[in-house]
């Protein structure tokens, strides 16, 4: 494994992923304080129609920009941190503890259990997830929880599928046997034996889903499911201003960027957190 | 260990017919509670009362709700999907006519994208803390953090509008030469590409790097095998179940949830089939599809289970 | 609008010109082009010119051959060659291209006779048709008075689901009174009847035909293939009974795509060479790139703004008329549509019909008077639900725009944006504040019975006036042009005063094409020449 230990001066590009492992922590954290300030931080009314043309390019009155109706991207980027970092977190968060408790458990108990848990979801994941949402929506009406609910609901099957899958692999180990003969409790060996030994798995896998549920929640909220206007995730100013790709307006391509960094933080943060752990060497 | 395979094969089947039960009723359930039904969506703003009221009738709406499920029940038991209600065909040929051209979609864009995110992710694994590893691990999030409509859009504002190199939609019917194939599926499999390699390189990772952690391949290691003997022969069979559900579930999508890469290059395909039914309140067109992808998506995940019991032996008696 | 309106900077700039230029070189009529220099403020003299120097544009004639592929917008499985059920612009485009109608509407919607030899009528109550003779179907049989009768009559069976019930059931009998004779008497005198015989869901289909999806009519093209939600293509009817003009192409194939972005890349990248439904901001990339051009339709098609009047605010008329006036005509016009509609005056008649009223003052944006009578309403400082949806066209725009203008009067809207899916059947009309979308109506009469009488089904606001409904049953006896233009402007003012909606523009159709195809000219019956493009265009190779 000689291929970890890098020797850092002699290799620029390893010097700049060491300042990376530094900076992608701090994006993330700026994008959550965003989250919390954005609104506060903006230099324009996210909602209002500025003294522009649609699409401006960058600017020194416009940083980034105004968008197809004439406003200023930098603000609506700000302001929509809220939705994108809030509401995907939460969704993601509620979806991976569900998924990873079921799928532990369905390790852990075997049996019935498991095949009752496992068909179950396999149905739901097979109802088309638009249907889904209109249906929840139609029944609660549009609101945050109920978003944050449906985003939920729509990513537990695949989590629950990729942490079983994993945790079964990990039961099947020989020290799960040990501490089964220990007569320990199926909640122990849950929490103490298997979890602490698919932390990679389900860390990658949070950071992705992370990324779909980000990506979904334009997608509902074009649907008129999600956020309602003049607010809007940074996915739905991707695609409400999609008519100005061809111009390379800004306003289509700094939303996609906020996305980009955010996820690719998020992400790295997590490899990187994992990949410390992962050396320690935690059984 | 056919035994328990046999038996898997069994359960799951039995667990199919179950599943794919469900998920009709579930979905014929649902669509009774959405608002509005395909008599009023097909009229639109021609839907007065008296007019809704004879279609519904001629439709045979009209008939309280258990009624019409028990009949589609029945129906489907005898292996008759039924017919459309909007432009009564049947619902077999309609799905048939389409089925094909998004197997074939996505036959070609498994084909290009499940070797690249194995290799992808095995090198990063290998080499896992490695600049190439972070350069695989961001450039995989990237790819799968551009919204699909915004790789589509632009890889068709390049490729076909600037360069001319393949055209803008991916019809079907002009394929005459390999050439032809080519450019008529590039830019539709490129986006694919982009949206699925991500899981299924980073699972391989992930899964292959505890893997390769642990005590027994230290063991290999230390009895003096090969770094690709290692990994193929020892660590990637341990690690194939992770895997091997991370490409069913990939692949899974490619069939239903392919909806914005249909709609831009205007594909033929089933997805956009399936989303219309919803919105014109097509139920028995809706159930079939639900059903089809439910069975599809219940394939692979076995699919994935055997693979990886028969990878594991530790699975195999369990 | 005025030329030297400050609101407007440049409006009469460059890309007026150039789109001047474009009509010229893509063969518009004189008559067209006339018309839109009118529109533009450029005086008869300087347009003598222009047309002048584009003479050679003008005298081209239009060759034979050639295929095209056009892609329209919106398509699924309820794609249909049934001219009963046709319900989007895709339908209608190829329906024009397999069947014809007893009658067709011209650029100013008057009706011309198509498959009708001869109309008489009898205090416009009982109508007399004669049929053309010695038309022949695609599968080769003629065309007599009983398929003419069974095409009319479909309209009355609850099975068929007919789009055009509220028209048809003003038809009490119909029957063939000769081989090439139909008698068709109403319920009551209407004199437009030839303009509802002329409107695409009574085209003429051979009488017995169950499966419509083989496109057998006696149009300009043949229908060589149909797959629904994917694709037509259509051949040349070699054995076409009008003479002189078109059909010109060998063929023409013809699908949907809804991606708004995908259509016009399409056309762009050379995969087709006519696309109907382009955004406004499509339409500047289009005319930026060489070879392209963009049709403007003038329509009837608004968003509005609808307000019950049977349910609170509505209710209150100081409310209704303060939130027409919080309505930036101009600004809408100008950001949402960028140009590519005409400001409207809160009554559905538009500019080009021979009925409308061009007298009315129009209403204006006035944030003062709109304030005063909110307060006097008792809104102002309270919070106003309003519901848009993309199902109507610029709503939600519409919505932020006065989402502003009443913020700065001190009233709050909270605005809901809800789903396309569902939105007629679950919203519209039914919550107090909302927008609607109403495509255009080929006559005064039909907008007015389906939309503004006190008993109409869709009679948006709930707007009750029995003099008004009084007016329409007379204008639609009336056979004296001048009296019944006296009671149509009549009935337009009362809309505009007193019914709940605000219909700040007419949206303008845009179609793009490349510039060798010739022959297309903006018909008042709506986008894509009124959908009958397919009879026109010519490919200049």
């Amino acid at each position: 494994m000689s291929s970890t230990t890098l020797p850092v001066a002699r290799r620029p590009l390893a010097l700049l992923f060491s300042i990376g492992r530094l900076v992608m922590p701090a994006i993330v954290l700026f994008w959550l304080a965003m989250a919390f300030f954005g609104h506060w931080v903006a230099p324009y009314d996210p909602a209002g129609i500025q003294d522009a043309d649609l699409f401006e390019g960058i600017s020194r009155k416009f940083w980034l920009g105004t968008d197809y109706f004439g406003r200023d991207m930098l603000s609506r980027i700000l302001a929509g941190a809220r939705y994108t970092v809030g509401i995907s977190l939460m969704a993601t968060s509620l979806a991976v503890t569900a998924g990873v408790l079921l799928g532990l458990a369905a390790s852990a108990i075997g049996g019935f259990f498991d095949t009752a848990v496992s068909r179950f979801l396999d149905a739901l994941i097979s109802i088309p997830s638009k249907m889904f949402g209109l249906v929840l929506v139609a029944a609660f009406g549009a609101s945050i929880p109920v978003l944050v609910l449906t985003l939920a609901v729509i990513y537990l099957p695949g989590c629950y599928r990729i942490n079983r899958s994993v945790a079964v692999n990990v039961a099947a180990l020989d020290f799960v046997a040990v501490a089964r003969a220990r007569g320990e409790s199926t909640f122990y060996i849950m929490i103490r034996e298997i979890l602490p030994n698919m932390v990679g798995p389900v860390l990658a896998d949070f950071g992705l889903r992370f990324i779909y549920v980000v990506l979904l929640l334009s997608s509902l909220s074009f649907l008129g499911l999600g956020v309602q206007p003049p607010e809007a995730d940074w996915g739905s100013l991707v695609r409400e201003n999609m008519p100005g790709l061809p111009y390379g307006a800004p306003a289509v391509i700094m939303p996609a960027i906020a996305i980009a960094s955010l996820t690719i933080a998020v992400n790295l943060t997590i490899d990187s957190a994992f990949g410390r752990h992962a050396r320690e060497g935690v059984r | 260990m056919n035994a328990t395979i046999g038996r898997l094969l069994l359960t799951r089947l039995v667990a199919a017919i179950l599943t794919l039960w469900f998920v009709a009723t579930v979905v014929f359930v649902i669509t009774n509670l959405l608002p509005g039904d395909v008599a009023q969506e097909l009229l639109g703003q021609s839907a007065t009362p008296e007019a809704v009221a004879g279609l519904r009738k001629a439709l045979g709406l009209d008939l309280p709700p258990w009624q019409r499920y028990l009949e589609w029940l029945w129906n489907m038991v005898r292996g008759d999907a039924g017919r459309s209600l909007v432009n009564g065909s049947p619902v077999a040929g309609l799905i048939g006519s389409r089925l094909g051209n998004s197997l074939l979609l996505a036959g070609i864009t498994a084909l290009v994208a499940v070797p690249l995110a194995l290799a992808l992710g095995i090198t990063a694994a290998v080499h896992r803390g490695s600049v190439y590893d972070r350069i695989v691990g961001a450039g995989t999030v990237l790819a799968v953090s551009v919204p699909e409509f915004l790789v589509a859009s632009a890889a068709v504002l390049v490729f076909a509008v600037q360069l001319r190199w393949v055209p803008a939609l991916s019809q079907l019917g002009r394929l005459d030469s390999v050439l032809d194939v080519i450019r008529t599926f590039a830019l539709p499999v490129l986006t694919l590409t982009f949206v699925i390699v991500a899981q299924m390189a980073r699972m391989t990772r992930a899964a292959l790097v505890d893997v390769l952690s642990s005590s027994y391949i230290e063991m290999a290691r230390l009895k003096g095998a090969g770094q690709a003997r290692i990994v193929v022969w020892h660590a990637l069979p341990n690690a194939i179940g992770p895997i091997a559900n991370a490409i069913a579930f990939s692949l899974s999508f490619l069939l239903g949830g392919v909806i914005i890469v249909e709609t831009i290059f205007n594909y033929p395909g089933i997805a956009k089939l399936m989303v219309d039914g919803v919105s014109t309140r097509d139920l028995p067109l809706v159930q079939a599809c639900a059903m089809l992808f439910c069975g599809a998506y219940l394939l692979l995940v076995t699919m994935a289970d055997v693979a990886a019991i028969l990878a594991n032996p530790r699975l195999r008696h369990r | 609008m005025s030329v030297n309106d400050k609101d407007f900077p440049g409006m009469l700039g460059m890309p007026e010109q150039d789109r001047l230029m474009r009509a010229l070189r893509s063969g518009a009529s004189r008559r067209d082009l006339l018309g839109m220099m009118s529109a533009l403020g450029i005086g008869a003299a300087m347009g003598g010119t222009l047309i002048g120097a584009a003479g050679t544009a003008l005298a081209q004639t239009p060759k034979k051959g050639g295929k095209i592929r056009v892609a329209g917008f919106g398509t699924s499985t309820a794609d249909t060659l049934d001219p009963a059920k046709q319900s989007y612009s895709t339908d209608y485009c190829r329906c024009t291209m397999f069947y014809n109608g007893l009658t067709e509407l011209d650029d100013r919607l008057n009706p011309k006779l198509a498959l009708a030899e001869s109309i008489e009528n009898d205090k416009a109550t009982i109508w007399t048709i004669k049929v053309r003779k010695g038309v022949q179907f695609h599968n080769g049989k003629e065309l007599t008075a009983e398929d003419v009768v069974f095409s009319l009559k479909r309209h009355h069976d609850p099975a068929v689901g007919t789009k055009a019930k509220a028209l048809a059931d003003q038809m009490t009998e119909i029957v063939a009174t000769g081989t090439h004779e139909v008698k068709i008497t109403l319920k009551g005198p209407n004199a437009d009847f030839p303009v509802v015989l002329g409107t695409y869901h009574f085209l003429i289909a051979p009488a017995g035909t169950t499966d419509f999806n083989k496109g057998i009519g006696t149009g300009p093209y043949k229908c060589k293939e149909f797959t629904p939600g994917v694709r037509s293509i259509a051949v040349r009817n070699e054995n076409y009974w009008r003479q002189g003009g078109g059909p010109y192409l060998d063929e023409i194939e013809f699908f949907g795509i809804p991606d708004v972005g995908a259509r016009v890349n399409a056309l762009l990248a050379g995969d087709v060479q006519l696309i109907g439904n382009v955004n406004p901001t499509s339409a500047k990339l289009i005319l930026s790139g060489k070879g392209f051009n963009i049709m403007e339709t003038k329509s009837g098609n608004y968003t509005d703004l609808v307000m019950r009047l049977d349910q609170a605010p509505g209710n209150n008329p100081d409310f209704v008329l303060g939130m027409k006036m919080l309505m930036n005509r101009d600004l809408i016009r100008r950001n949402i549509f960028q140009g590519y509609a005409e400001v409207a005056n809160d009554q559905p008649v538009p500019p080009m019909n021979r009925y409308y009223a061009a007298d009315i003052p129009q209403r204006k944006y006035d944030p003062d008077q709109a304030k005063f009578l909110l307060n006097k309403a008792g809104m102002i400082g309270s919070t106003l639900p309003v519901v848009t949806s993309p199902a109507a066209t610029g709503s939600v725009e519409m919505g932020l725009l006065l989402q502003q203008a009443a913020q700065q009067v001190g009233l709050k809207i909270d605005l809901r944006q809800v789903p396309a899916d569902g939105y007629w059947s679950n919203y519209w009309m039914k919550v107090p504040v909302g927008y609607g979308n109403i495509n255009p109506r080929p006559s005064a009469d039909i907008l007015f019975s389906l939309f503004y009488a006190s008993n109409a089904s869709w009679n948006e606001s709930g707007w009750k006036d029995p003099k008004f409904d009084q007016l329409l049953l007379a204008a639609r006896a009336e056979t004296d042009e001048a009296r019944r233009k006296q009671m149509y402007t009549d009935m337009q003012v009362m809309i505009h005063q007193s019914s709940g909606i605000g219909i700040p523009v007419f949206i303008s159709g845009l179609d793009a094409h490349s510039e060798k195809l010739k022959g297309l000219r903006p018909m008042g019956t709506g986008s894509l020449m009124g959908y009958s493009f397919a009879e026109h265009v010519w490919l200049d190779a």
